[in-house]
């Protein structure tokens, strides 16, 4: 089942084109939108939310017609703008319980909802404090908080880990792969960062100018490389020179020598190099795709 | 220790999710808590309370008169006329605090990624604003009525001019409120919006006597008539004048009831439309 499909959809704006002919799709779990600023995330989450009417072509979520049924998606659906959206003068429980009776629970479901969630995001004892008072990681916690308090399907975050440290962006992005894992709630998650993506996301869309540029499972962006990295002490230069000896391509990487791998006798020549120039192996690693390295590939191969 | 806290699984809710009408009378009664400042602090408490606390003072004199002179005070008519003033600063005053936080904060889109929509905010916001200000007519007028009772004066208690009190309180609560939040949300900034809401108070009302003088000195007293319209509070008097029968609190006469209360219609149907294309407006941004 998807959990959202678009189909040749298109938003125009007077002066630009935000999304153009997108078809794409996605199914449960946690899915990675990425895009630099402007490639159209944003726009494509308000048409999704059902608040913006496309131009051409459509959408659907949870299979729901984001044009004719937006109602019935904001109900099973939480939202996490990108902006500050928070009343300063509130306390996080007061604004997630009152949050939680505009999805439509009553009144003790909504406070005992809040607790739960207000927990799950990692807000104790502050939380009964004026939101004013809030630093950016807890605020941005409020925020997620609010977006599940009313337990939705499926939850759209716009640009989670905005302004956090990188304790707080790691900690934001394993809050998000427990919510589409252990929670059973599916996520779709926007950034311009694609490294952080990589750790949490099942699948990964990537827009460029409206367009879609890729879509496909984690894996196949990540797939094993033909290289290998090599880290020794000392002697990386004989090193290299040894292997280039006996017939394999060596590139050095700064301290770090890439060796084309040929198959398991490369990583035994490595090995025995290694050995008999009485080195310090260190580390001898098969080198992996990052998604960044698609993305630019993908970006240079349209432009 | 906060490996603890995440220690605890995750339940769903599998329990009732109710409909918009829930959603909007929730949040109805939120923004007129926030109105009178409950749940907030201390700080937002004193000028509604204390407004509120000034027009039970003309309540507790009209009482007092009642007993130990045996006349009335203040005609149950006139009462939202010659408070005036106070209402006219409470409705600046807390207009704003209904409509700004939630502009200036850019709260809005929480509200429409829910199912909320424009219409059923702006109608809770303007509910809310309508219950406050009615409220506030409604509380010393009961209190001198009641008094009225309890002291038994010679004749028939004036239960119909009371009532007609509270009907005609509730009309100006719905004028006020509307044109009063319609301005107030046009900027996200609440000094602003109260400075905003006051100045076409003080205007209207400084300009009655001023086109009426100027009316009545060129004789042209049906004309001069009109100029009570331009205040809020005579122009609802006049609807009193036309439904209820009751003497006008002006001096001089108010046009046909039929026109006033035409223009109280008006002018609200123009405030919520102002209020639904500035929602409209902040909505798509």
């Amino acid at each position: 089942m998807h959990i959202l499909d678009t189909e040749g959809l298109t938003r125009r704006f007077p002066t630009v084109t935000a999304l153009d002919q997108l078809t794409v799709t996605a199914g449960p779990g946690v899915t990675g939108l990425v895009g630099a600023n402007g490639a159209g995330k944003s726009t494509l989450i308000k048409i999704l939310l059902g608040l913006l009417p496309p131009t051409a072509g459509g959408a659907r979520v949870l299979g729901l017609d984001v044009t004719t049924r937006g109602a019935e998606i904001r109900r099973l659906v939480g939202y996490m703008p990108e902006h500050d959206c928070l009343p300063p003068d509130v306390s996080a429980t007061e604004l997630v319980v009152h949050l939680a009776r505009m999805s439509g629970l009553p009144r003790t479901a909504a406070r005992e909802r809040a607790a739960d969630v207000l927990r799950h995001v990692g807000l104790a004892e502050e939380r009964y404090r004026a939101v004013g008072g809030y630093s950016t990681g807890m605020k941005q916690r409020v925020k997620l908080a609010q977006a599940l308090v009313h337990d939705p399907k499926l939850i759209l975050l716009d640009e989670p880990t905005n302004g956090l440290d990188p304790r707080g962006r790691d900690e934001m992005l394993t809050l998000i792969r427990r919510i589409g894992t252990e929670f059973g709630i599916s996520v779709l998650v926007t950034s311009h960062l694609l490294g952080e993506l990589e750790r949490v996301c099942d699948h990964v869309i990537v827009i460029d100018a409206g367009r879609l540029l890729r879509s496909s499972a984690i894996g196949e962006f990540t797939q094993a490389t033909q290289s290998v990295t090599v880290e020794v002490d000392e002697g990386t230069g004989p090193l290299a020179e040894r292997l280039t000896g006996l017939g394999h391509a060596v590139t050095p990487h700064g301290r770090l020598l890439l060796v084309k791998a040929t198959g398991p006798e490369t990583f035994d020549a490595i090995r025995d190099a290694a050995a008999d120039l009485g080195l310090c192996l260190i580390r001898l690693e098969r080198g992996r795709h990052r998604i960044e390295d698609v993305f630019r590939e993908e970006v240079e191969s349209v432009v | 220790m906060s490996s603890e806290i995440y220690d605890i699984g995750y339940r769903h809710y599998d329990g009732p999710r109710l409909g918009p009408g829930h959603s909007t009378r929730a949040l109805a009664v939120h923004s007129l808590r926030g109105v009178f400042g409950l749940g907030r602090t201390a700080r937002s408490k004193i000028m509604p309370f204390s407004l509120a606390a000034v027009m039970l003072l003309p309540a507790i004199v009209s009482i007092a008169m009642m007993a130990m002179m045996g006349r009335r005070g203040m005609p149950y008519s006139g009462f939202a006329v010659f408070m005036q003033p106070v209402l006219a600063i409470f409705l600046a005053s807390q207009a704003p605090t209904v409509v700004a936080p939630d502009l200036r904060f850019r709260v809005l889109p929480l509200y429409l990624s829910r199912p909320v929509t424009i219409t059923q905010y702006v109608g809770a916001k303007v509910a809310a604003m309508t219950a406050a200000m009615s409220l506030l007519v409604a509380a010393p007028v009961t209190l001198i009525y009641v008094g009225e009772l309890v002291i038994d004066l010679d004749g028939p208690p004036q239960t119909k001019e009371y009532l007609g009190a509270l009907v005609t309180g509730l009309l100006l609560s719905l004028l006020l409120s509307s044109v009063g939040l319609a301005i107030a949300s046009l900027t996200p900034r609440r000094g602003l919006g109260v400075a905003s809401v006051i100045a076409v108070y003080l205007l209207s009302s400084a300009s009655v006597p001023i086109v009426y003088s100027t009316l009545a000195s060129t004789g042209n007293d049906a004309g001069a008539r009109w100029a009570w319209l331009l205040n809020p509070f005579w122009l609802v008097d006049a609807v009193q004048v036309w439904l209820f029968g009751t003497t006008p609190n002006a001096e001089g006469e108010y046009p046909a009831g039929p026109y006033c209360g035409l223009v109280v219609v008006a002018l609200i149907a123009v405030g919520l439309a102002a209020l639904a294309l500035r929602y409209r407006k902040a909505a798509s941004r």
